[in-house]
């Protein structure tokens, strides 16, 4: 059809399904409009504590308080063993990622949904919306790592070039929760059930991983779900790299970034094949 | 001369049908799909073939749910059809519903980032015609304000000002030509015209048959999602009056 007479206008057949070939291309559309991720993300930010008095101070108030009340109730009255580490210090490092896990997730799961008046009438590419969700979340992370510094130097905890393990790490994270993130995002158009599933799932999950307890506190008949479980594999790496000065321990970090890895592809294809029914389930 | 080119616009036999539901929860699907109670279905456009030219005005018309928003929609690429093909080329900027890419506490400014992004412009080509944006919109005083504070003018006045700069190949207009006073509007037709000049291929629907009869080069008429007419708007607009008149007696 086109004999190479305008270059920049490409016939674009609509009605063509997402195929497991059109991955590279769609990921590369998503990265040429970073722009519009990072507005994105702005208008989240904004939205976030808007009309509230203390603004971003909450995104400190947040974290701080679920800390403080979980180093009360299991390092003062239920009397938990963290090992050498202080308690709060060793709840901390598992609870920060938890709370950019689960926020992320939740946020996320409603991006679509919440942005119902854009996706009816503008063509662009939704998994902006989730991914944004979530870089949203990376940034409320950022504050929560000034508490966990403040917390580090007050325990007198230096961490050591084991700590350079934190980013890789942390990609592995952000991969997994956007590949979940995804297809929930789109399944919560068609079914506003989703939502709630979503927060019972993070209910459970929290205590399935070791946030509050360490792994070694588990029966070894039950090794297996943490084997399988990313958030447990990667908060046990945190505290190994952060607290215990040792490697994160390659054979399981494999394992998270296989799992991240094949729940991004399957997720992201679910997200990319639901998409052309967006508008007409809103 | 006569310049043989492809389609912007291309619909090919194309229907679109939605499943009529009554809400979004499982409570509802899980019987629907055990039971065999299908959906209700609506059929919004009936095998409905037409292309569009570059260069080309075309106006839609048609009466309220005979498939003129559907088939936009179709356009803008929002929406999928069930059957058939949708082929469009080029950016296309659509002026439905001005704004609504607008989120109520960034500013002014922000939002005309974001919502020149969300229609394909990058930072740089925002930044180009960012002054253009604003003069056109008549609101040099209130870029640093949220557009929560914005009166229901000015927020259409920028929404127009972004979608009219992002430098579109396709335009869409659904009626909005009845926001602002008259001096926006008239400014808002002496830009689409400009747009027309240089070659723009402009989609207008709209229930003013004068305009549609004063702007646009040929009308296609919709009546219950299928194309009863396609031509010059003068002839399909006197189709329509027939059809809306056999309607109301019949």
């Amino acid at each position: 059809m086109d004999q190479g007479l305008s270059v920049t206008k490409r016939p674009r057949a609509r009605t063509a399904a997402f195929r497991a070939s059109d991955f590279a291309h769609s990921l590369v559309e998503v990265a040429r409009r970073y722009q519009l991720l990072w507005h994105m993300t702005v208008r989240h930010l904004r939205g976030q504590y808007k009309q509230s008095i203390l603004g971003y101070a909450w995104a400190f108030l947040n974290p701080l308080s679920l800390l403080l009340t979980l180093s009360f109730v299991f390092s003062v009255l239920l009397r938990f063993d963290s090992g050498d580490v202080p308690f709060p210090l060793f709840v901390f490092v598992g609870l920060l990622p938890w709370i950019f896990f689960s926020t992320a997730l939740a946020s996320a799961t409603d991006s679509v949904v919440g942005a119902a008046s854009l996706v009816t009438k503008v063509r662009f590419p939704r998994e902006i919306l989730p991914m944004a969700a979530v870089l949203t979340k990376v940034v409320d992370l950022g504050f929560g790592l000034m508490i966990l510094v403040a917390l580090m130097v007050y325990f007198g905890e230096t961490p050591t070039w084991t700590a350079l393990w934190v980013p890789l790490l942390f990609l592995i994270h952000l991969l997994f929760v956007t590949g979940l993130a995804l297809p929930l995002a789109a399944l919560n158009l068609f079914f506003h059930d989703v939502r709630y599933l979503v927060g019972v799932a993070l209910t459970l999950w929290f205590y399935m991983t070791p946030i509050i307890y360490p792994v070694d506190a588990v029966p070894s008949k039950y090794n297996v779900l943490f084997d399988i479980n990313p958030n447990a594999l990667l908060i046990n790496a945190y505290r190994r790299v952060l607290l215990e000065d040792i490697g994160p321990g390659l054979d399981r970090l494999l394992i998270g970034l296989v799992v991240a890895l094949v729940t991004f592809a399957i997720g992201y294809y679910l997200f990319k094949r639901m998409e052309p029914n967006f508008a007409d389930r809103i | 001369m006569l310049i043989e080119s492809d389609p912007d616009i291309d619909f090919r036999g194309v229907s679109k049908s939605f499943h009529i539901h009554e809400g979004n929860t499982l409570r509802e699907f899980i019987p629907a799909l055990l039971g065999g109670r299908g959906w209700d279905v609506f059929q919004a456009l009936h095998d409905v073939s037409f292309s569009i030219y570059p260069g080309e005005s075309v106006g839609v018309i048609g009466r309220n749910g005979s498939g003129k928003s559907t088939a936009l929609k179709l356009m803008a690429g929002v929406t999928a059809p069930s059957e058939g093909k949708v082929l469009v080329r080029g950016r296309v900027s659509p002026l439905i519903e001005l704004g609504a890419g607008f989120h109520p506490d960034l500013t002014g400014k922000e939002n005309i980032f974001l919502n020149a992004s969300i229609l394909g412009m990058s930072d740089k080509q925002t930044r180009a015609v960012y002054s253009d944006i604003v003069a056109f919109a008549e609101l040099w005083d209130f870029m640093d304000t949220p557009v929560k504070r914005y009166s229901s003018g000015m927020y259409m006045r920028l929404g127009f000002a972004v979608a009219i700069f992002s430098d579109p190949d396709i335009l869409l207009v659904d009626e909005v030509l009845s926001v602002g006073d008259e001096v926006f509007q008239e400014k808002c037709m002496a830009k689409m015209r400009e747009f027309q000049e240089r070659g723009v291929t402009i989609v207008l629907v709209s229930h003013s048959l004068d305009l549609v009869k004063s702007f646009c080069h040929r009308a296609l008429l919709l009546h219950a999602g299928g194309l009863v007419a396609d031509g010059d708007p003068a002839e399909v607009a006197d189709r329509y009056h027939d059809l809306m008149w056999a309607t109301q007696t019949g």
